[in-house]
């Protein structure tokens, strides 16, 4: 029985995903989702000086982190109240980092760091580009997942290497309903026309 | 040498030659230091935005014009305390505000600017009492949601105040139109040789002669009763003490002023002082409240231009009146630059230099003389700046017609009189309107505006006011027609076009809002309209933190814009950064309280906070204001709703389907209700109603979807629920409805296992 993912860690098939190698372009539908974790807490398992947890959230894909340490590699998003999330959203290069470029990623969601359970897989071959994750189901009713954290862990890299680059991360979930309270978006122009003054 | 200065300093002022007049007039002030060159002085800095020199000048000047010119430059600079002891003086309540209408106007913008409403209101009304006039008071009563109707403000007692103030018997009006004859003034002071004249001042100081005519009584002299009075020159009577001196000035101040009767004046040179004994009358006009003769010039061609432009003209106008003093100089006199009228140089007599009326064949005539009038005036000191006396004076639209001569004064009145009802008409009418849509009373205002004559309805004020009307009635497609033919009439208007980019938003145009706020950049990067349509196009592609970038930007640009901070309030919404909405919201109420999106970005602030009394409250205070607005009825019903008191919310819900029935929210908001009052019958009936005015409404089908599952039938359920997704809903609706009907299957497996 498919159950409700409200309130409750998504644990849909956590299989490897397909292999993945990224496009140049962001491809997110920004009239639905937006992106939701400019307010969360990022936080890294490691970093070499210069090249820390900033360099993923800067919009600036010149810059990247770079770990320092052993492998899992996790980044870390901590969210202030529980969010519905759909994508993530990581731009890598193989070409510029060959063998710093994750390989294996996987994804975990829960409420905090005692409470992650995986949620996805996904392997890259040679990605250039921004690659997108998504963290639905198969199921329509399991498009989004609701959680307090997620945790994107690189478990290895391209060509063995130890430490990793990324150079920027994005998350999206859906847009609120602009007009409060309402179970149901509004999808006709009589509607929207006078949903809301401005 | 003093009055060549004078007068050269005047003449470049008129030009818009700010650099030679700052100039002269700092050497004027060093070589004969008075009061009243330190107030030429302050009119040349403010001409040239330099109010903070203004400013230091007249620190502590006492002569009304001198406060009044100080209160301009304080009011330009922000210090609105200073401003308003300089036209208030704290110690000497009973004095009197300097300039008339125009104290009264700048005293009461800075009640309303720093939240003393009622003094403010005062104010303004004042202002129209003493210039019935004056536009621009009357606006701002309507804004601040006080003005009485137009019809008790711009009546026909207001018509016979108007009439005192210009008519010195038969004076003329003069309307000095310097403005629009931009030829004129030119022509005079150049043409006038300065020779040395002079002299003579010093019997008789006239005062100088006004810009709009509001030519001080020559006699005046000295007399701290400027009076604005258009007057036109007449030479006064002491003109027969001029010494043989200037003899032709005479004739020619008498010509003009036969001119100004409106009689032909052919007989130049013959006039002789002996006539002017009756002009002289009009000096007790000083004593009559200037009347800013400006707006009469508006009347006539200038009616097209909007009138609301004119108010800061009119402003400027106004203080150009002859500040108090009495004194000659009125600097102020020129400060709006535009050539006043008279110069009155005429030596003693100098009343006020003619402003000529502008009849249309006498035009030239007067210009001559006017022309001439002024050579030999303008040596005079009389602080006139050979101001283009000629300056026609335009009565409302050739009202005058120059041939009409018949000589008589009467005539003259009579015609002034008519000319004065003629625009109290359309001020009545203009009013009317624009105090119906302040009130958002909108269809009567439409009805209104409709009454005013073609050639005034079709001008870019109007065309933009009836848009904006359209808009508050949620008529987006007639609101962007009007708008589109205000633009098109006058591009570079950037008054209302925030409204209108905020239609094309609503509208979903994004070429056009874009092709919109383009253009209204390349007007002027520096008006907060045009920021806030850049704005609103980021917004309608949902980049909210740009939208928000912009519209702050808008709001540093002029913090007292309030819809600026109203669209920086929805921003923050839209980013869900709630205690920065608050601030906004709260900003634009400080500015405007009466502006009725804050109270409603307020109360949806609150909702979504689920603060629901905080929300009703504020709803309230928007539906107060604007009590016709079926979207605020519909989204207090929402508040009540959520307050569980669902009484009063469907009550709300009927007034707001009745108040608009093209608004379908009401009846869906009113169905929801219903279901949770578990009345299912009664909601899906709602909901059949509303398919036949919106049938492609995905969440009215995925409502019906949910009651028919409430209600156990489960087919029609699926059914709904299927027609919902098929009008393709977000992702987050999708979920839900498929969610749902994965729920309805249940109890049929398991029906169907046992």
């Amino acid at each position: 029985m498919a159950t409700e993912s409200e309130g409750e860690e998504e644990t849909a098939a956590a299989g490897v995903g397909g292999k993945l190698t990224g496009s140049p372009q962001l491809a997110v539908d920004g009239g639905d989702l937006r992106e939701m974790a400019k307010k969360a807490a990022w936080s890294v398992s490691s970093c070499k000086p210069g090249n820390g947890v900033v360099a993923l959230r800067d919009d600036n894909l010149d810059t990247y982190w770079q770990s320092d340490g052993a492998q899992p590699h996790l980044v870390n998003i901590q969210f202030q109240r529980k969010l519905k999330l759909q994508l993530v959203v990581l731009y890598v290069d193989f070409k510029l980092d060959e063998s710093y470029t994750p390989s294996k990623i996987s994804v975990r969601a829960g409420d905090s760091f005692h409470n992650l359970k995986e949620i996805k897989t996904v392997e890259l071959v040679k990605p250039v580009g921004w690659v997108h994750i998504s963290l639905s189901g198969t199921d329509p009713r399991e498009t989004f997942i609701h959680t307090f954290m997620l945790q994107l862990a690189i478990l290895s890299n391209h060509l063995n290497g130890r430490d990793t680059h990324v150079r920027q991360i994005k998350i999206f979930g859906p847009r609120p309903n602009p007009v409060p309270r309402q179970p149901f978006h509004f999808t006709s122009r009589e509607f929207i026309t006078y949903s809301t003054l401005r | 040498m003093e009055t060549l200065m004078v007068d050269r300093i005047h003449s470049s002022l008129r030009l818009f030659m700010h650099r030679n007049a700052i100039f002269l007039c700092e050497r004027l002030c060093a070589e004969f230091p008075s009061e009243l060159n330190l107030q030429l002085l302050a009119t040349c800095y403010l001409h040239n935005n330099q109010a903070y020199c203004a400013y230091h000048i007249l620190k502590g000047t006492k002569l009304p014009q001198s406060r009044y010119l100080f209160a301009v430059s304080c009011f330009q600079m922000n210090l609105l305390s200073e401003a308003e002891s300089a036209l208030c003086p704290p110690n000497e309540p009973n004095s009197e505000v300097p300039n008339g209408a125009a104290g009264h106007y700048l005293l009461g913008l800075i009640y309303s600017y720093t939240g003393r409403r009622l003094a403010a209101v005062d104010h303004f009304m004042q202002a129209l009492v003493v210039d019935p006039l004056f536009w621009a008071a009357y606006e701002e009563l309507c804004i601040l949601g006080s003005a009485e109707e137009a019809n008790e403000c711009f009546n026909d007692a207001a018509a016979i105040r108007v009439q005192q103030q210009y008519s010195a018997e038969s004076s003329l009006q003069k309307l000095n139109l310097a403005n629009d004859n931009g030829v004129l003034p030119s022509n005079l002071g150049d043409t006038s040789p300065r020779k040395s004249k002079q002299l003579y001042c010093n019997n008789t100081r006239d005062i100088p002669a006004h810009p709009y005519g509001m030519a001080t009584s020559a006699l005046q002299q000295g007399n701290s009763m400027p009076s604005s009075v258009a007057q036109y020159d007449t030479p006064s009577p002491t003109v027969t003490q001029l010494s043989g001196v200037v003899p032709p000035p005479l004739c020619r101040n008498a010509q003009i002023y036969l001119n100004a009767m409106g009689g032909e004046v052919t007989t130049r040179l013959n006039v002789n002082a002996a006539n002017q004994v009756p002009r002289r009358k009009y000096v007790d006009e000083a004593k009559l409240r200037k009347v800013s003769g400006r707006l009469f010039s508006d009347s006539g061609p200038r009616r097209s231009t909007r009138l609301s432009g004119e108010a800061t003209a009119n402003t400027n106008l106004n203080v150009s009146q002859v500040g108090g003093n009495g004194v000659n100089h009125s600097s102020a006199r020129f400060l709006g630059g535009y050539s006043t009228s008279s110069s009155s140089k005429m030596s003693s007599a100098a009343q006020r230099s003619v402003t000529v009326r502008k009849g249309q064949t006498l035009s030239t005539e007067n210009f001559d003389e006017g022309r001439r009038h002024e050579v030999f005036d303008d040596l005079l000191r009389l602080d006139n700046t050979a101001t283009t006396s000629s300056a026609a004076s335009n009565v409302a639209d050739g009202r005058w017609p120059a041939q009409d001569r018949s000589g008589g004064i009467l005539a003259q009145d009579s015609r002034l009189m008519d000319g004065i009802r003629d625009l109290l008409g359309l001020l009545r009418t203009l009013g009317e309107a624009f105090r119906l849509s302040c009130l958002y009373r909108c269809q009567d205002a439409l009805q209104v505006y409709s009454k005013l004559s073609e050639k005034q309805f079709n001008t870019g004020w109007v065309l933009s006011q009836v848009g904006k009307a359209h808009f508050e009635l949620v008529d987006h497609f007639e609101s962007d027609r009007y708008f589109e033919l205000a633009r098109r009439l006058s591009p570079y208007t950037l008054e209302g076009m925030d409204i209108y980019s905020t239609v094309l938003y609503h509208l979903k145009e994004e070429m056009k809002l874009s092709y919109l706020a383009q253009e209204l950049i390349s007007v002027d990067r520096l008006s907060p309209q045009a920021w806030c349509a850049v704005g609103n196009c980021y917004a309608l592609q949902k980049d909210h933190e740009t939208a928000l970038k912009t519209f702050q930007r808008a709001v540093h640009l002029d913090p007292r814009f309030a819809y600026a901070h109203t669209l920086c309030g929805h921003e923050y919404v839209a980013l869900e950064d709630f205690e920065n909405g608050i601030k906004s919201y709260q900003s634009a109420l400080q500015v405007d309280e009466r502006h009725y999106n804050s109270w409603y970005g307020l109360g949806v602030l609150y909702l979504r906070q689920e603060k629901f009394e905080f929300a009703e409250h504020h709803f309230r205070r928007a539906l107060h204001i604007n009590p016709r607005s079926s979207v605020l009825m519909c989204y207090l019903g929402m508040a009540l709703h959520a307050l569980k008191r669902n009484g009063d919310a469907l009550e709300m819900m009927v007034q707001a389907i009745s108040a608009d029935r093209k608004n379908p929210l009401p009846m869906y908001q009113k169905a929801q209700i219903l279901l949770s009052l578990e009345r299912y019958e009664e909601a899906l009936e709602e909901l059949e109603h509303l398919i036949a005015f919106a049938p492609r409404e995905s969440s009215v089908y995925a409502l019906m979807g949910n009651i028919y599952k409430q209600l156990n039938i489960h087919d029609k359920a699926m059914f709904y629920f299927g027609l919902a997704l098929d009008l393709k809903p977000p992702a987050a609706d999708v979920a839900m409805i498929k969610s749902a009907m994965e729920k309805l299957y249940l109890p049929d497996e398991l029906e169907g296992d046992l």
